[in-house]
């Protein structure tokens, strides 16, 4: 492969935003393994997880129109689009006809049975570090980050005031920056 | 308010994670344009989040990594919409735009109708339907052509994608009476009013897309007619049971 051209951020935005094929490479080369390690955090399958790969990049290519650069950097928008569609993709019918042993069911029934393979989701990433975090903040980041509940809705299901669900979910994440490299 | 305490209260790290409640994130915005220390506080999360996330990688397989840049190099710049000036014939447009809507929903609605009915086991004897087969319809420089049914065969119907740029043609087969061992569907391009042979629809399959190469660049309309198995020269007028225009 040819060596590719380096871009700063607005350079490879531009480029982007101008669908230039050489950005899209440089930035598929550089954030394909930071971006596939997230899928891997909510999806087992590595096919699957591949295709969200995929899906993910083509969107970029269609949305990046939509990308405000000056809402947020394009990493943290890359993150968003990518953790959205991995969830998509765990909440949809394909998926649960697809990976019917890793149904949420399954899912529980493989922690409790030491499966290595449910145990990797837990070990990689940014959601080992969540699970170095104290049972309740590892909880509420586990429902909204990685299973997309809202704060109501976590209010809801924990049976706890929303003014608690915001509280703790901030200071778990407070917590959790302290664990960035 | 104070900006310190709020900038310590976590909201920061709520709204970067995309984690943030409606409310919070139209708050967090309005107060980002008042407080330039807010909007460095954010990016400073922001770089650290990145640099972390960075450092934790897992490399996808060689073949996914051939699949998306192959992908991402034969995608197509989406279409701008551009604004058409005000002319008498604006409302033709504007049909024929909601017209292509329509068709592309119903694709679309024929397709999760399809998987509907597939998984629920009553679809009988159809193929799988492979998903790459309905990435055509992302692809920006298509053209949607709504083939309907002619004369005696008016509950006819069918889809066509025509992408110009490859001279490709996306079949997709609604409604079609089955046509018999000695006779075939042969579709034709109207170019300069004359008929061009495209070539034989094979009809045996539905609900998937059927794909046909050479499609002349200036064809202006399209029909489909019932001809003898292996196809004619010349359209029989007679017995066309679909037409469409661009």
């Amino acid at each position: 492969m040819p060596e590719l051209k380096t871009y700063t951020e607005p350079e490879l935005i531009r480029g982007l935003k101008q669908h230039d094929n050489v950005a899209f490479e440089y930035l598929y080369m550089n954030y394909r393994g930071s971006l596939y390690n997230i899928i891997l955090q909510l999806i087992l399958n590595k096919e699957i997880a591949s295709d969200v790969l995929q899906e993910v990049f083509v969107t970029v290519w269609q949305q990046i129109d939509k990308y405000d650069e000056n809402k947020g950097r394009l990493f943290t928008w890359l993150v968003r689009l990518t953790r959205n569609m991995a969830i998509n993709k765990l909440r949809s019918k394909v998926y649960k006809s697809e990976s019917k042993n890793e149904s949420l069911d399954n899912y529980v029934f493989a922690i409790e049975n030491n499966n290595p393979d449910t145990e990797n989701i837990n070990r990689i990433g940014l959601r080992k570090q969540v699970h170095q975090l104290k049972e309740e903040y590892k909880n509420v980041i586990e429902l909204s980050f990685y299973n997309g509940f809202t704060q109501d809705e976590i209010a809801n299901s924990l049976n706890i005031p929303l003014g608690t669900v915001k509280t703790r979910l901030r200071n778990a994440l407070i917590e959790l920056r302290k664990q960035f490299v | 308010m104070d900006i310190k305490q709020y900038i310590s209260s976590g909201i920061i790290e709520t709204y970067v994670m995309g984690l943030c409640t409606a409310a919070e994130e139209k708050e967090l915005e309005q107060l980002r344009s008042q407080y330039p220390e807010l909007g460095k506080a954010i990016v400073a999360y922001e770089q650290e989040m990145e640099q972390n996330m960075l450092q934790q990688i897992t490399l996808p397989p060689a073949a996914t990594d051939k699949r998306i840049l192959d992908a991402l190099t034969t995608m197509k710049k989406p279409a701008t919409v551009i604004q058409m000036p005000l002319t008498k014939r604006n409302w033709l447009k504007k049909i024929a735009v909601a017209a292509s809507l329509l068709l592309l929903i119903s694709a679309g609605l024929n397709y999760y109708l399809y998987r509907q009915t597939k998984k629920s086991g009553i679809a009988g004897n159809n193929t799988s339907l492979p998903l790459s087969n309905y990435k055509v319809l992302l692809n920006p420089s298509i053209t949607p052509v709504a083939m309907y049914g002619v004369g005696t065969h008016a509950i006819c119907r069918c889809t066509m994608f025509w992408d110009k740029k490859t001279g490709k043609m996306y079949i997709m087969i609604h409604h079609l009476p089955k046509s018999s061992a000695a006779k075939d569907y042969q579709l034709w391009a109207m170019v300069d009013g004359k008929s061009i042979n495209v070539g034989i629809v094979k009809d045996e399959i539905r609900g998937q897309f059927i794909e046909m190469d050479n499609v002349p660049s200036g064809a202006t309309a399209f029909s489909v007619t019932l001809e003898q198995a292996g196809g004619n020269s010349i359209p029989t007028i007679e017995e066309t049971y679909l037409k469409g225009a661009i």
